[in-house]
């Protein structure tokens, strides 16, 4: 039987997202804000998406939120999915309010899947995928 | 500037809905085959040919794995068309209805007079492979684990149970009433009436989402044609005519970075359409609304207006079936007849230009004059649906 590919897929490294995943690195939560018109700017972007302003800024978060909402993944199916995770199934895919304002895709981690509940709050926990990604999830405050 | 009554659809064109290629040896149609195979009934119930069509418009739905870059150019040289305009329908499973704005435009403003516009897609009988392109899903969600749209409606699915208190009930109602309509069209691919039960218990894909919330992937080729008055009149079909269009990309209600998932631009697409028709909610006599699933037709309803936000009791007491206060899925929708890739997107217009042509069959809607049709496309990260498209059709001028 053919050996399992648990390697998973990494975000690329795109100019953009450079200084988030350098102070990923450093277990920092930051997202851009607009120093003209102060709206948080997430995904990373080269401009405010509310006001056009080139002037965002890397802005250290709390890392609290809480969950909007949730899924449980217990199939791996669909063409864009990886085999790799189907050794956590079963996981949690959250969409994490940050209480700040930006929405989040990330896993809750450290509880049970069947624990997890909309508005629970939550706190950032950083994983190591490679050497230079470590990807912020989130487990419970 | 207003486009209603400039062109209308004189002539569809509809595949009938398989599988092929899902199991080993089955024979296999290529979306070529599938895409001249719908042209030629669309051709038929016109009463034009092919030569009709040089220097004028085509457009084509760019299916999510497409085959090469120039698709649309590609697919005029399998037709043997040398067309005058050009466009590709990028806005995911709202590109068919986003080329009825498009196309009708163009004839309005005297660019065209006739469009033929296309779209196939064979995800069981080819495989264009492809891999992960550039963007959010690569770098924000797949890291994840996340599993396609599934994980994602499956969060808006939940929210709004949370907020509104659906239940599955409500939602049920939404999915069997388009199964019934299924079971009367003949075009139809999942046929069997279904109760709410069967949809209660049907497989867990994306908790909450179920295998009878979730669109049916099919092989398929779909078309239809336009035309300016002028040519309108001289054809074989009663017009139905494009009163209304709008259409909403990246849509956003509240801050981009953390939209109100809940809300779906037809919100916005949907008004404009509306009063460029200027029609208000009860002259329209049927919705045929695009469905990758339950929730969204649920969405749907409530963001174009017809009732508020988290109205239980409007689920509860609307007859959504052909007969009913207010028709929906009429032909079945592409959760009952099959999803071949953004292509599905047709399904609706061609299925609101039967009814309004009288020829709705067994599950024709009686009286009908103007419907709805929406289109949709494409998840972004964290929001609702990232392309949003509403036409609306009537049968007189």
């Amino acid at each position: 039987m053919a050996e399992l590919d648990v390697r998973k897929p990494l975000p690329a490294i795109t100019p953009e997202a450079k200084t988030f995943w350098d102070n990923a690195a450093e277990q920092k939560l930051t997202i851009q804000r607009c120093q003209a018109c102060q709206a948080w700017v997430w995904t990373p972007k080269p401009l405010c998406n509310e006001c056009g302003s080139d002037k965002v800024v890397w802005t250290p978060m709390s890392g609290k939120g809480e969950v909007y909402s949730f899924t449980v993944i217990r199939q791996v199916v669909g063409r864009a999915a990886s085999k790799s995770f189907e050794p956590d199934i079963p996981y949690v895919i959250a969409w994490v309010d940050l209480e700040e304002g930006p929405r989040l895709i990330t896993n809750i981690i450290g509880c049970p899947v069947d624990k997890v509940e909309l508005g629970m709050k939550v706190t950032v926990q950083f994983e190591k995928a490679s050497e230079k990604i470590w990807l912020p999830k989130f487990k419970p405050a | 500037m207003s486009i209603t009554n400039k062109a209308a659809i004189v002539g569809i064109g509809d595949t009938p809905t398989d599988r092929l290629g899902s199991k080993p040896g089955e024979p296999r149609k290529s979306s070529a085959e599938y895409i001249a195979w719908a042209m030629q009934l669309a051709l038929e119930d016109a009463g034009l040919s092919l030569k009709d069509f040089h220097g004028q418009g085509l457009g084509v739905t760019i299916p999510t794995a497409y085959p090469q870059p120039f698709w649309p150019e590609e697919v005029s040289e399998i037709l043997g068309i040398t067309p005058g305009f050009l466009l590709g329908g990028a806005t995911g499973g709202a590109g068919a209805v986003s080329l009825i704005g498009g196309m009708s435009a163009a004839i309005s403003a005297g660019l065209i007079d006739l469009a033929l516009v296309v779209g196939a897609a064979a995800p069981f009988s080819e495989h264009w492979g492809g891999g992960i392109q550039p963007g959010d899903m690569r770098d924000w969600e797949i890291p994840y684990g996340t599993m396609g749209p599934n994980s994602k409606i499956a969060m808006v699915m939940r929210r709004h149970m949370h907020e509104y208190g659906t239940t599955l009930d409500h939602l049920g109602k939404i999915a069997v009433t388009a199964r019934y309509h299924a079971s009367l069209n003949p075009l139809g691919y999942l046929r069997t009436p279904m109760t709410i039960d069967d949809y209660k218990n049907s497989r867990l894909v994306a908790d909450p989402v179920r295998l009878f919330d979730c669109v049916m992937p099919a092989n398929g080729g779909k078309a239809y044609i336009l035309a300016s008055p002028e040519r309108a009149k001289t054809l074989r079909k009663k017009p139905v005519w494009v009163k209304g269009f709008g259409e909403r990309s990246n849509p956003s209600y509240g801050p981009r970075a953390g939209s109100d998932a809940l809300v779906m631009g037809v919100k916005d697409a949907g008004r404009v359409a509306m009063e460029m028709a200027g029609v208000k909610h009860k002259d329209i006599n049927f919705l045929q609304l695009y469905d990758d699933y339950v929730i969204v037709v649920y969405l749907q309803i409530e963001d174009l207006g017809f009732c508020k936000k988290g109205d239980l009791k409007f689920f509860e007491d609307t007859d959504f079936t052909f007969k009913g206060q207010l028709p929906i899925q009429t032909g079945g929708g592409i959760i009952n007849c099959g999803q071949p890739s953004t292509a599905g997107g047709v399904h609706h217009i061609l299925e609101g230009v039967r009814q309004l042509r009288g020829e709705g069959g067994e599950r024709q809607v009686a009286n009908a004059k103007i419907g709805l049709i929406s289109g949709l496309g494409v998840l972004p990260y964290g929001k609702n649906l990232g392309c949003c498209a509403v036409a609306i059709l009537g049968n007189e001028v």
